[in-house]
């Protein structure tokens, strides 16, 4: 896969380029800002784009980079990663497209396996969420979702969990090691429980819907 | 002996101090972001480097995974330790997104009313940590609480309905610097602070 990145940390960014080298990806450009990375890839193509949240031109150059590179380049994959996995970043982030992009923390990408399996979910048209984040997000719901998400079976809470994650049916049902019928049942007793509409199965719209829920102030 | 007052230089004076501090609360943020946090991401980078040149070394890849995950729960203390010298979060997006992810980890119902208007650093850092301070003393059956920041002609505006009234006058202390004033009005703690 051709990878380009942008990040402002010269440790990190020369870490990465390691671990993408041995991973087998071809790092096609690697830059210390935001307006460097939209330039370079201007005449360069690239599958996925890594872009670092809190990097120049500040104060969060990753989500303005991303904006600038998704309407230039509409089939680019965008990966963000951050230091934090905050809630506000990640509904920001989904504003930008929910479509082939990523949020994860920096700590949580240092295994070729891992780096790989995210920049090929985000090929892919995936929505790679940091699983840290979205447990944070189905354990410590808005406060008026509580007793919803409460009333969840704990096998309902994982599949809840990867849900947030963006997992595809097919994905949940290999993390959890059940048929993938089983999961759309399990989604099925979810929705109804949140009282969330079974047209929203798409997948996109999917994890869309189920993070608004769990960051809703509102009650339903 | 005199004492010296908090005014002793002047009401400007106590304010130019506040916001030092509060300037050098957030350079101590950036710091930490920029220094130790990002060395420690990094070496999670090369131990995953470490464990692709050691093939088929089962015990041993499953103790770089377990040093990987030792990495990832410093970090999340460093930012734990960060989040109580200037939040990242109210650095870079405001006191709304700020106090919405702060009442996340309250166990009572809190509505944030709060728009995206942004105010001097100092006052933001003072508000956050106030606003904090009185989330974190609820008791769990209390509920549910309102907080309203919002801009009014003199500066910001904040009302917390629902909390422990009786914390107005510490409340009251921590923007004395800043020339605000606090009142209480039913349940409600009233705090406005001059500023830009």
């Amino acid at each position: 896969m051709r990878v380009a990145l942008a990040e402002d940390g010269a440790l990190f960014r020369e870490g990465l380029v390691m671990l993408l080298d041995a991973a087998g990806h071809e790092v096609v450009g690697c830059t210390a800002d935001g307006d460097a990375l939209v330039d370079l890839l201007a005449d360069q193509p690239a599958d996925v784009a890594i872009l670092d949240i809190r990097m120049p031109p500040e104060p969060d150059g990753g989500l303005t980079t991303a904006e600038r590179l998704r309407a230039a380049h509409p089939d680019l994959g965008l990966l963000f990663l951050s230091h934090y996995a905050e809630a506000h970043y990640l509904m920001r982030i989904l504003q930008i497209s929910t479509e082939s992009i990523g949020y994860r923390l920096k700590e949580k990408i240092g295994s070729v396996d891992v780096l790989s399996d995210t920049l090929t979910r985000i090929q892919d048209g995936e929505i790679v969420i940091e699983p840290v984040l979205a447990q944070r997000l189905v354990e410590r719901p808005s406060s008026n979702r509580r007793d919803v998400v409460a009333s969840l079976s704990h096998r309902e809470v994982d599949v809840l969990r990867l849900m947030a994650e963006g997992r595809s049916n097919g994905g949940i049902a290999s993390q959890l090691f059940v048929t993938q019928k089983a999961v759309e049942k399990h989604i099925a007793n979810i929705f109804s429980k949140l009282g969330l509409h079974t047209d929203t199965a798409e997948h996109h719209r999917r994890v869309l819907a189920v993070l608004t829920y769990l960051r809703s102030q509102q009650d339903a | 002996m005199t004492v010296r007052s908090a005014y002793a230089d002047g009401p400007g004076g106590a304010r130019r101090r506040a916001g030092e501090h509060w300037t050098r609360r957030r350079e101590l943020e950036r710091q930490l972001h920029d220094g130790p946090a990002l060395r420690l991401s990094a070496l999670t980078l090369r131990l995953g480097l470490l464990a692709q040149k050691l093939p088929g070394a089962g015990d041993l890849l499953e103790d770089i995974a377990e040093l990987q995950g030792q990495l990832h729960l410093v970090l999340q203390e460093l930012r734990a330790i960060a989040d109580q010298i200037y939040p990242a979060l109210l650095q870079e997006a405001g006191l709304g997104p700020a106090v919405r992810e702060l009442a996340g980890r309250v166990p009572v119902r809190i509505r944030v009313h709060a728009d995206s208007d942004r105010f001097d650093q100092a006052v933001e850092g003072v508000a956050y940590f106030l606003v904090a301070q009185v989330l974190l003393d609820l008791s769990p059956d209390t509920g549910p609480v309102d907080v309203i920041i919002r801009r009014d002609a003199y500066g910001l505006a904040l009302d917390l309905g629902g909390v422990d009234t009786d914390q107005a006058d510490t409340v009251g202390d921590q923007i004395r610097a800043f020339g605000g004033a606090v009142e209480v009005a039913g349940g409600t703690i009233k705090v406005r602070i001059p500023c830009e």
